[in-house]
Order: C-alpha cells, then sequence, then structure tokens
C-alpha cells in the first residue's frame, strides 16, 4: 500500500470514526466542527479543480458557496411563509430542492465562465472577483431575504430514510457526500477530459495544435466546479440554518484559496485537509485570544512563502526515494503513475 | 444643480480611487505583484491622521504622521515580505498579501482599538464655498478632489520629465531591460513600493475626516481600486485616471439617476430593492463590459 | 492536381516590419517541400499563420482545396493539418504515452469522457504505443517528458504530428539545437516519411534540407523569391548572395 492510499485511508478513519469519539469525550460540538470541515473541504476541493487543474485562479468561487446556499435559503423562506414564489407553493424535500439550486449554480457558472474565460492571468483574478462581488451586492439589496441580515431557516431539508435534524446523521451525509465528491473529482482528473484540462495548463499552445478548444474544456471545469461549491452552500444553509450574503463575499473566496494552498495544489484531498486545518486553527486561536489573526496572518504568511507542496505535499514528502531523478543513461524510469497525478 | 453636484461628487471619489490605483498599478506593472496589502496602508494611514489630529490638534501634522506612517510600515512589509513575492506566481501573491490584510487588520484593532477618536478639523474645513452661482459645496470635498488633480498632474511630471520616471517606465515595459540599464533593481522596486504607501497615506489622511476611519476600510476601496486598474490597463498610471475617472463617475452619477430610472422602468417594490444593489454593483459592471469588449482595459502599458 | 497545401500572396505586417510581404508556393501531395532563407525572413511567421496563431493582413491559405485563411487555429488539425514547433510544445508533466495518447482523443474527438481512466485505457495506449516506436522512442513510453533530452523532445513532437493523422505536417525547425547524430537520426526519420505526407519542413541545416527536399523555396525579407529543385536552388547565384554566401562566409 503507498503511503498516499494510507493517509487518504487514515483521513477518512478519522472523519467516520469523529462521531464515536465525540459522544466517547462527551464533546458533541467535534461533530459540528466536523460538519463544517467537511462542507468547506468539498468547496475547497471543487476550488482546487480549477487552480490545481486547469491553472484558473478564481477568485470568485465562494459565489456559488452563497448562491448555492440562497436557492435553499429563499425556497425555505417561501415554504414557511407559505408564499408562492411565481406561483410554486415551495417545497422542503432536498431531492427537489437540491437539484434546482444545483442547476441555478451551473447556469450562474456557465455565464461567469464564459464572460471571465475571455481574459487570463490578473484580469481572470479580477474578473471573477467582480462576479462575485456583483452577486455579493445583489444579495445584500435583497430586503425581502434579509438584506445584510440574510435568512434564518425554520427547519433542514428532508431526505427520505434520513433524518437531517439530528446533526450525527447529517454528519454523515456530509461526510458521505465529500467522499463522493472527491472520488468523483479524482475520476475527473485521470480521465480523457481531466488530461485534456491539465493538458492546457501545461501547453495552450500544444493542445490547440492538436485540434482542442480551449473554452470547451475550461468552461465545463468551471461549471463542474461551480456545482461543487453549490454543493457545499446548500449543505452550509441547512447545517447552520441560516445564509447570508457574507457566504458569497469575496474574504470567503479568499478564505476557500488559502484552504486551497495551506492543503497543497491539485491534490483535492490537501485542501480537505486546509479546510482543516484552517478552521481547526480559527477555532483554537480563537479561544485563546480575540485577536487570533494577529497569529493566523504570519502563520499563514509562513506557508505561503516557504511551504511550496502544502500540508499534503509535506505528509508524503519525508519519502522521497521514487522521486529521485533518473540516473543519465540508466534504463528508462519507471514513473510511479499514482505519485504524479 | 443636481447633476452638476454628483460630478462633483464623483469627480471626489475618483480621486480617493486614483490617489490609490496610480501606486497600485505601478506595483503591478513593475513588480507584477497583486497587491491585496494595498488598502491596508490606506487605512494605516487613516488610523495615523486621526491618532495623531485628536492627540496634537494639529491638522496638517496630522497630515504629516499619516503619510510617514504609511510610507515606513510600506518599507517594513516592502523589504521582509514583498521582495520575496515578486518571482512567484499570482496566486502565492494573493495569498501572502491576503496575510498581510488580516495581520494588519489585527494589529490596528489592539494599537487603536476598533475606531479611533473622531478626527478634529479646523474651522475652514467644515465650510462651504459657491462653486457656481446657486451651488454651495463643501471646501473638505474640493480639497479631497484638488489633492487628486495635484497629484495626478505630479505623476505625470514624474514619469515623463525624471530619471525615476523613465526607469519607471522602462520597468513597465521591460523587467530585463531596466536590469541591462545597470540599475539596482532591489532599491527601484522599494521605492516605487513606498511610493505607493505614501499615496496610500496621502488618500488615508484626505479621507479620514470625511468617511468612517474603521477597520477592514481598506479592503472596501481595494477591491474597487483593483476595478479601477483593470478597468484602466493594469500598469498604466494613464489607465488608472482614466478607470479612476470612469468609476468615480459611474459611481456618482449611478447614486442620482439609477433609483429614478428603475422606478420608471419598474414597479416600485422592486426598483427600490434592486438600485440599492444595482449602484454597489456598477463598477464591477462596468470593469465586465471593459475587460469584454477590451479584455486588456482602456489604456493598456504595452501597445 | 490540387495542391495539398497552397500559400498565396501571404502579407503580414507588424508595425512598421513587413514580416511577411508576398509569400506564394504550392506543395503537392507526399512532396517534402524546404523553406529556408535567413534569420529573420520570416518564416516563423510564416508557419504561424499557416497553423492559424497569427492571420494574415492580405493573401490566402488554401488546405487540401479549401480555403482555410478565416478558420479558427483549433479547427484547422481537424482538416488535416499538423505541426511540430521550434521550441518544443509537449505536455512536460506526463508521460510520452500520455501526450501521444491526448493527441489520439483529441483526433477522435473524444475528449469529454470524464471517467475512464486514460492511463490505463488500451484503445488510446496501444495506437500510442506505435506512434512512438515509429519515431524510435518505443523504449520510452512511461518516461516523463520533463525527463527527455532535447533529442528525444523532438522526436515526440513528430510522434504527436503522425497520431493527428494529418495529410500536411508543418514541421518548423525539428533540427534545431541537435548535435551531428541526433541530427542525422531525425534526417532518417523524415525519409521513413516522405512521400506519405506533404511535408513544409523550416530548417536552418543545409545538409538536411539538400538531402531530404523534393523542392526548396527561399524566403528572403517575407518575400518567396525563388522555387525550385535541389540542383536549381544549389546553383542558384541570387541563393548563394542572398543566404548561402552569408553562411558560409
Amino acid at each position: 500500500m503507498s503511503r498516499r492510499v494510507l493517509i487518504d485511508l487514515l483521513c477518512l478513519a478519522t472523519f467516520a470514526l469523529l462521531p464515536l469519539l465525540a459522544s466517547w469525550l462527551h464533546e458533541p460540538f467535534l461533530v459540528s466542527l466536523f460538519t463544517r470541515l467537511a462542507i468547506y473541504g468539498m468547496a475547497a476541493a471543487s476550488l482546487d479543480l480549477l487552480i490545481g487543474y486547469g491553472a484558473m485562479i478564481s477568485f470568485g468561487h465562494a459565489a456559488f458557496f452563497g448562491l448555492g446556499g440562497y436557492v435553499v435559503g429563499v425556497i425555505g423562506f417561501h415554504t414557511s411563509q407559505a408564499m408562492p414564489l411565481w406561483g410554486w407553493e415551495g417545497s422542503s424535500s432536498a431531492l427537489i430542492v437540491w437539484p434546482l439550486s444545483l442547476l441555478v449554480c451551473a447556469l450562474f457558472a456557465l455565464v461567469v465562465g464564459y464572460l471571465s474565460l475571455r481574459t487570463s492571468g490578473v484580469q481572470f483574478i479580477m474578473i471573477t472577483l467582480a462576479f462575485g462581488q456583483m452577486l455579493y451586492f445583489v444579495l445584500s439589496s435583497l430586503s425581502l431575504y434579509g438584506g445584510d441580515d440574510g435568512i434564518l431557516l425554520n427547519e433542514r431539508n428532508t431526505l427520505p430514510g434520513l433524518d437531517l435534524e439530528n446533526p450525527v446523521q447529517f454528519y454523515y451525509l456530509c461526510l458521505g457526500l465529500l467522499v463522493a465528491w472527491l472520488l468523483f473529482c479524482r475520476r475527473l482528473v485521470n480521465s480523457r477530459f481531466g488530461y485534456v484540462l491539465r493538458g492546457l495548463k501545461q501547453s495552450e499552445r500544444r493542445s490547440i495544435s492538436l485540434g482542442l478548444h480551449p473554452l470547451r474544456y475550461r468552461l465545463s471545469a468551471f461549471v463542474i466546479a461551480g456545482v461543487g461549491g453549490g454543493l457545499a452552500g446548500i449543505l452550509w444553509a441547512n447545517y447552520a440554518m441560516f445564509v447570508s450574503p457574507d457566504m458569497g463575499a469575496w474574504h470567503k473566496s479568499g478564505e476557500l484559496m488559502a484552504m486551497v494552498i495551506l492543503g497543497g495544489v491539485g491534490t483535492l484531498i490537501g485542501p480537505v485537509l486546509g479546510a482543516a486545518v484552517y478552521l481547526g486553527l480559527e477555532q483554537v486561536l480563537s479561544l485563546w485570544t480575540e485577536h487570533w489573526l494577529l497569529i493566523f496572518g504570519p502563520l499563514l504568511l509562513v506557508v505561503v512563502l516557504f511551504g511550496k507542496k502544502g500540508l499534503y505535499g509535506l505528509l508524503l514528502s519525508p519519502w522521497p526515494r521514487w522521486r529521485k531523478p533518473p540516473v543519465p543513461n540508466a534504463p528508462p524510469a519507471i514513473a510511479n503513475s499514482e505519485v504524479r497525478s | 444643480m443636481l447633476l452638476l453636484e454628483q460630478i462633483l461628487n464623483g469627480l471626489q471619489y475618483s480621486a480617493l480611487l486614483f490617489l490609490l490605483a496610480s501606486g497600485l498599478t505601478l506595483i503591478f506593472g513593475i513588480m507584477g505583484v497583486i497587491n491585496l496589502a494595498h488598502g491596508a496602508f490606506y487605512m494605516v494611514g487613516a488610523f495615523c491622521a486621526a491618532y495623531t489630529a485628536s492627540l496634537s490638534g494639529s491638522f496638517w501634522l496630522a497630515g504629516l504622521a499619516a503619510v510617514i506612517g504609511s510610507a515606513l510600515y510600506g518599507l517594513l512589509i516592502e523589504t521582509s515580505i514583498m521582495r520575496r513575492l515578486y518571482a512567484r506566481d499570482h496566486l502565492d501573491q494573493v495569498l501572502a498579501t491576503l496575510a498581510v490584510v488580516f495581520f494588519t487588520n489585527e494589529l490596528i484593532t489592539v494599537l487603536f482599538g476598533r475606531s479611533p477618536p473622531a478626527m478634529p478639523t479646523p474651522e475652514w474645513y467644515g465650510t462651504f464655498v459657491e462653486v457656481l452661482p446657486g451651488l454651495m459645496y463643501p471646501v473638505s470635498r474640493l480639497l479631497f478632489i484638488a489633492a487628486g488633480a495635484l497629484v495626478a498632474i505630479a505623476m505625470w511630471l514624474l514619469i515623463n520629465h525624471t530619471r525615476l520616471g523613465m526607469l519607471i517606465r522602462a520597468g513597465a515595459d521591460d523587467h530585463e531591460m531596466v536590469g541591462a540599464l545597470g540599475v539596482n533593481i532591489a532599491r527601484l522596486y522599494t521605492l516605487v513600493f513606498v511610493f505607493g504607501c505614501v499615496l496610500c497615506g496621502l488618500a488615508g489622511f484626505m479621507a479620514a475626516p470625511l468617511l468612517s476611519v474603521e477597520i477592514g476600510m481598506g479592503e472596501k476601496v481595494l477591491i474597487t481600486t483593483f476595478v479601477v486598474i483593470v478597468v484602466g490597463g493594469v500598469g498604466s498610471v494613464r489607465g488608472a485616471l482614466a478607470g479612476a475617472l470612469l468609476i468615480g463617475m459611474v459611481d456618482g452619477l449611478g447614486r442620482a439617476y439609477i433609483p429614478q430610472l428603475l422606478d420608471q422602468l419598474l414597479p416600485a417594490e422592486v426598483s427600490g430593492t434592486l438600485s440599492g444593489g444595482l449602484i454597489s454593483a456598477s463598477a464591477y459592471i462596468v470593469m465586465a463590459v471593459v475587460l469584454l469588449v477590451r479584455p486588456r482595459g482602456l489604456l493598456p502599458a504595452r501597445a | 492536381m490540387i495542391p495539398q497545401l497552397s500559400i498565396q500572396d501571404l502579407e503580414k505586417t507588424f508595425g512598421a516590419v513587413k514580416a511577411t510581404n508576398g509569400a506564394s508556393f504550392n506543395i503537392a501531395p507526399g512532396e517534402l517541400h524546404a523553406i529556408i532563407g535567413p534569420n529573420g525572413a520570416g518564416k516563423s511567421t510564416l508557419i504561424s499563420q499557416i497553423a492559424g496563431e497569427i492571420r494574415p493582413d492580405k493573401g490566402r491559405i488554401f488546405l487540401n482545396g479549401q480555403d482555410i485563411t478565416d478558420v479558427p487555429a483549433h479547427q484547422r488539425p481537424r482538416l488535416g493539418l499538423a505541426r511540430a514547433f521550434q521550441v518544443s510544445q509537449l505536455y512536460p508533466e506526463f508521460t510520452l504515452l500520455e501526450n501521444v495518447a491526448i493527441a489520439i482523443a483529441a483526433r477522435e474527438g473524444q475528449t469529454f469522457g470524464m471517467w475512464k481512466p486514460l492511463g490505463s485505457d488500451s484503445r488510446l495506449l496501444g495506437p500510442a504505443a506505435d506512434y512512438l516506436h515509429r519515431v524510435g522512442l518505443a523504449a520510452r513510453g512511461q518516461a516523463l517528458v520533463s525527463e527527455l533530452s532535447h533529442g528525444e523532445r523532438r522526436q515526440l513532437e513528430i510522434a504527436l504530428a503522425l497520431a493527428q493523422e494529418a495529410s500536411v505536417l508543418l514541421l518548423d525547425e525539428p533540427m534545431a539545437g541537435m548535435g551531428a547524430e541526433e541530427s542525422a537520426r531525425m534526417t532518417q526519420l523524415l525519409l521513413e516519411l516522405k512521400g506519405r505526407y506533404a511535408i513544409l519542413l523550416v530548417e536552418h541545416d543545409m545538409d538536411a534540407v539538400f538531402a531530404l527536399a523534393d523542392r526548396i523555396t527561399v524566403l528572403v525579407y517575407g518575400q518567396t523569391i525563388l522555387t525550385g529543385s535541389v540542383e536549381q536552388i544549389r546553383n542558384d547565384p541570387q541563393v548563394r548572395a542572398a543566404y548561402l554566401g552569408e553562411e558560409h562566409a
């Protein structure tokens, strides 16, 4: 078993057994914390799909998080107020509300991605930021839905066979969706589509000369990542039973980027670890001092300046045997494809 | 009259944006670094000004304190952090400077508290003058506009008529060329960065009595400043001026006319809700449109 | 007979520089046609216009009789155009097999599969190994491109062009930066391809050009001044003055 698989399984086991540990320690708040980790992990992993595999540095990823949450919030608001929304009396069933929300996120990502991908470099970073801010201000101006204050929800969505109001069941749902999302992303980046996407990052000219149209692949990835961000937002709305424009604000996008970097760009699981460390540090440091950012800022700085490969890279790196450069004139190196991908 | 007043308000906002954007665009154009911390220096300037004014009671001393405070903090950050970022990719730059923002916000909170004492101003500062028959306009805002205009002229002279300006132009066009001229690049970079911070300090001083001095004031205006430099063309001071004027005007006129326009187009309850959001989002909408038509901005540094 | 590639009166100006200033030539099916010219003659600009990266100001480009002047670069490969770059444009983080597999998937238009791993897709890897074999890289299939020598990268460039199963190959200085031995191996490889494709070869190595070309076109200051057989070009006084003389001075 490779080191990487071992680490992945260890992470999975920790997450899976956490509720047992929490009840053993009589610390139910751990379940709540880890639910947050799973949700942010999903958002960060979907951003990693863009940054790490598509070389698209989106500074507006929280927009999808916010939008996904808001669709849940708005439908919940209309349903509980018995106030039909365009003639529809609403629903609290996750099987109806969630796909609807994901569809909205996908359409939004399609439009934002199509427009943003006409630019690249700094301009791309800035235009994604601009679209995120547009959404933020539009959400803030919706006085029916609380404006800046957002919407408080009365209940979580319902899912047949599960009681989402039960924290442990809700946690396992989030964990299950996170694992499914990571598995899907892993398949994706190793599929034909994933290779084309990663190839575009390495040489766009080569890709075009092979007859590949960059926009089609980047836009598809943008939409997929937007759906991932939206799903995280849906879960967050159900977890916190509260949505507000802050979910889509630019500093939330910055936080997601920080999680990706902390955990390791282009590793998918790394960003989940990054989210865990980010939120964990926030939790621990803010218990200790209200000025926790005074410590967290320099810490983040050190990681960015000196920790090139992120946490996940760090976990893999003490065993460098398989990454030795090939000896000249030796038989061709047998590349360990699992380590690279 | 409303139109003229809104134009002046727009100009005042343009002046603030230009003070911040001209430095930021040079920092990006020459060092190639995305500096999210630029707004932090503006906040530092505003806090220094307000604090000094409340201690000493001197308006102009407050200005001096703002500029010096921002410049010193800029020098510290440049030499300890920024210079390690120039060669890094944009992702690292965004995150590292975000970390500087986090840190600075908390540092200011610890040093000065969440908001400093209100800044005392001399009597003449609060008066109005008649700029046109029937139009009274506050001196404070006129001073802001004048500062913006003076800096614009000074920058034009600096860039077109001095050796430093020549280096800056060369640096924005071609990094290697400046090195080939035998210039100490590290010193030039420090100089440009601190210069940008001085302009931030000036902006902070001008804004301190007018706008609310608070933690996070830097980020709010910073995002709009980025919009300005992207609209104008990254790395170009002329572009920063054009962008600042465009965004400032759109904001000033938008505040006056968007609600009226929407009232005519839409039912009252919808338009009231939407116009607030539309005004706030207008700068971003302008930027999206400009980027779609001219992906490199209105007046890019390199032709 | 319709030429496989036809360039007619191409012109392209950058600022004050006329990079291409009236370039015309035809390449017949199966012909290996070399373009020679001194540095700065506009050879790379010409290739970029044929590939579609740069749009000409004037003139037309025909591929198999079809006017492709206004066809975007990413659609030209489907019409039968493949290209090897002067400065290698490869996927350095992928293995050789993976590089070729992407080219095959792109040619087949099957690139939106999101589930099946490319790395174990025998429908791609089998043919990919064949193409690597044809350019002499069979043993290197599992190596990363970043581990390849300069010459091997050049061979892989050719393999990618072959994998596109195009009718016309644009080869931009395939021998550039190669040692004598590598150069000879590349010449041998191109000899094997000769006759099966219409090949446009831009090359500085005169020995290779004279050994390979069916016809040669001379490009000076963006203008095609002469097209002829190897013998005609070798003995033309104008060419000697403009190009060969300068080289051997």
